[in-house]
């Protein structure tokens, strides 16, 4: 899952995004405010956490122009601003979600967490495709009952792949959401990593969950 | 007792006094006019009296009706006459003393004989008082007759008591009714003062915006309640500074606590390498010292705010603070390559506080440090301008906009290029810098354009007897 951190304070942005990537997710941070429009527009991404107070254009501001082009990527809004008529100026805005600092990093992996579920459609925490379950909050994998060990990186693509179940994923777009690469590289680690998936998920089962799509890429699906 | 008693009490009281005071006046000044009306009614007939016995020539066998046939006026009723010869002896008396014993007195009768007019009071037991008046009678040098008139007092008295019986009625209601007329007033007047409490009461328990409505402005009242509008107006307004400022001090402070809990906790959640832990406490470190400036410069702040700043008012050589701080700033700039020169120095001194004047010098020198590039010059100045020190630091660092300019001086006011060129300052440098400006009677401006550096000036006027 691709994640947009757009904070001027630079430690704060800084551990911020160290917290997210030992979560496997992807990263990317930005320190102005028409510098995180312009990214919010150009790439995509899973989540957006705004501060609210930036230099040059305030996170409102950006968030209410993104709501304004249809984008409907959950937005986190973090600010030091906790007066309630603040809160209700987000919300408002067109924030998803709202932490005042200073806040817990458990707190704000699990509102990221809560966020991403939403923005896929999903109720409860687990994700499930027939007997593979994924537990996003203690990062278990486990199918027909047995516990899978996954690494990191195949685990965000696991978590990617299941939270678009059905949808048929592109290798650039994997690699935008998993691997943060705005796909310029020549790179066959998807293809690398999509393989290790497979024999930790697939192999020595009847029913095979990832699916190749000719000519196009990846689909994670029952069949 | 209540303001409104005591009011009502002391005017009734005054108003009692006059009206008593009036009453026995006007009793006495009647009494006296009605005795003397009565004395010279007595004189008159006295008179024709005597002409009568005049014209009689003092005949010793006259009757009463002989005096009284010829002048008719003395038959009247309400005086009664009496002719003695001239060893006291009654001759005439007219007939309306009736069977009453009324002889002459010693005192009436030696002054006759020395020739002089008697007045007189006698008193029958039960009976109101007669007024006297002998007079004697003279004729060839000797005396020959002593009239006597004499009137019942009674009228009189009747009169006087009348008088009495009404003052002693309408003084008292008067009195009463006073009081009830003032004890209204008095209420009425002291109505706005109610007002004011119930206000008042009303601020005390917390609501800083009431107001009262002002409508006689002209009197004692009036100007109370337009001058507890303004105290309360003055009030309101330094309630709402120190409710900024705390909301912007604790805003301020929330960004360090955020570096610090979000760093440790991000450091917790997993095993680390020495290398990690160290570099974290360093950052929290950063961070503790940012807070402590910040929490250093709002305390000094605040006491300003509250008066509890003593500035001392003593000679200082300014240009040997330059020296000194010269000195200073040269560590200061250090690591930053950043060379300090003293431009025009003279020997200026002013009065003041040398601890304070120094905090200033240094915040200004801090700041040109701060904000130069590498290497970039930072220049003193001090000279005698009229009758004021003008000194100045000039720095080549980020500069700041006309716009810019005019919140330079405000409290948590940073740059935008300020915060992106340091995370270390905190916006109250130059806050504390004007306040110190302020309390030494001087002005400090800027000049600036950003990206060309910035030239702050401070004029501070020369210690009177120095020049």
């Amino acid at each position: 899952m691709r994640i947009l951190v757009v904070e001027d304070e630079v430690k704060v942005g800084s551990f911020i995004r160290r917290a997210l990537e030992e979560e496997s997710y992807a990263v990317d941070l930005c320190a102005d405010g028409p510098g995180g429009l312009e990214l919010a527009r150009d790439s995509h991404y899973d989540l957006i956490i705004l501060d609210v107070m930036l230099p040059g254009m305030s996170g409102l501001q950006i968030l209410e122009t993104l709501r304004k082009e249809k984008l409907k990527t959950p937005v986190l809004i973090v600010t030091a601003r906790a007066q309630l008529d603040q809160r209700v100026k987000g919300l408002d805005a067109g924030a998803d979600d709202y932490l005042t600092k200073p806040f817990a990093i458990e707190e704000l992996l699990a509102r990221v967490r809560a966020l991403l579920r939403r923005g896929t459609g999903e109720g409860m925490g687990l994700l499930q495709i027939e007997d593979l379950i994924l537990n996003p909050a203690t990062r278990e994998v486990t199918r027909g009952g047995q516990r899978i060990e996954l690494t990191s990186k195949e685990y965000a693509l696991l978590e990617y792949f299941m939270r678009n179940a059905g949808r048929v994923l592109t290798r650039p777009v994997i690699a935008e959401h998993v691997w943060n690469l705005d796909f310029d590289t020549f790179t066959n680690v998807i293809d690398v990593y999509v393989n290790y998936l497979r024999n930790k998920i697939d192999r020595g089962r009847e029913r095979k969950l990832i699916h190749t799509v000719r000519g196009s890429g990846y689909v994670l699906k029952g069949e | 007792m209540s303001l409104r008693v005591r009011l009502t009490l002391w005017y009734g009281t005054a108003l009692a006094s006059v009206l008593v005071v009036f009453g026995v006046i006007l009793y006495g000044a009647l009494a006296k006019a009605l005795k003397e009306q009565a004395d010279r009614s007595l004189e008159e007939t006295a008179a024709v009296a005597e002409r009568s016995l005049e014209e009689h020539r003092f005949g010793p066998f006259l009757l009463y009706e002989d005096l009284s046939q010829d002048f008719p006026e003395l038959a009247t009723l309400d005086k009664f006459f009496q002719i003695f010869g001239p060893t006291g002896q009654i001759t005439i008396q007219s007939p309306n003393i009736k069977s009453r014993e009324i002889p002459l007195s010693r005192t009436a009768f030696e002054a006759a004989l020395a020739g002089q007019t008697t007045f007189e009071s006698i008193r029958f037991s039960g009976e109101p008082p007669i007024r006297l008046i002998s007079v004697p009678v003279r004729h060839g040098g000797t005396l020959v007759n002593i009239v006597r008139v004499g009137t019942s007092l009674q009228p009189l008295e009747e009169t006087l008591h009348r008088l009495l019986i009404i003052l002693l009625i309408t003084v008292p209601l008067a009195l009463l009714a006073s009081l009830g007329g003032g004890w209204f007033l008095a209420g009425r007047a002291l109505r706005p003062v109610e007002a004011i409490t119930q206000a008042a009461e009303r601020i005390a328990g917390g609501d800083l915006t009431q107001r009262l409505s002002v409508s006689m402005a002209q009197d004692e009242i009036g100007r109370l309640a337009g001058t507890f509008n303004a105290m309360i107006g003055r009030l309101e307004a330094s309630f709402q500074q120190v409710r900024q400022f705390t909301s912007d001090a604790s805003h301020e402070l929330r960004t360090p606590l955020t570096v610090l809990k979000g760093e440790t906790e991000l450091a917790l959640r997993r095993p680390r390498s020495a290398d990690d832990y160290r570099l974290v406490l360093v950052s929290s470190l950063e961070e503790v010292d940012r807070m402590s400036r910040i929490v250093d410069e709002l305390l000094f702040l605040s006491r300003a705010d509250l008066g509890e700043i003593k500035m001392e008012s003593r000679p200082v050589r300014l240009d040997h603070l330059f020296d000194d701080l010269k000195r200073q700033a040269e560590v200061l700039g250090h690591e930053q390559a950043v060379h300090i020169v003293i431009g025009l120095s003279e020997p200026v001194t002013i009065a003041g506080d040398d601890m304070r004047l120094r905090e200033l010098l240094l915040n200004l020198l801090d700041n040109a440090i701060k904000y130069s590039p590498q290497g970039g010059r930072v220049e003193m100045s001090l000279v005698k301008q009229d009758s004021a020190a003008r000194l100045s630091v000039a720095d080549q660092g980020i500069g700041m906009s006309r716009e810019e300019q005019t919140h330079i001086f405000d409290r948590f006011y940073r740059t935008d290029a300020a915060r992106a060129h340091t995370k270390k300052g905190t916006g109250l440098g130059l806050a504390i810098c004007k306040w110190i400006v302020d309390a030494h009677h001087g002005t400090i401006d800027v000049q600036s354009e950003p990206g060309k550096g910035s030239v702050f000036t401070v004029t501070l006027p020369l210690l009177a007897s120095s020049d």
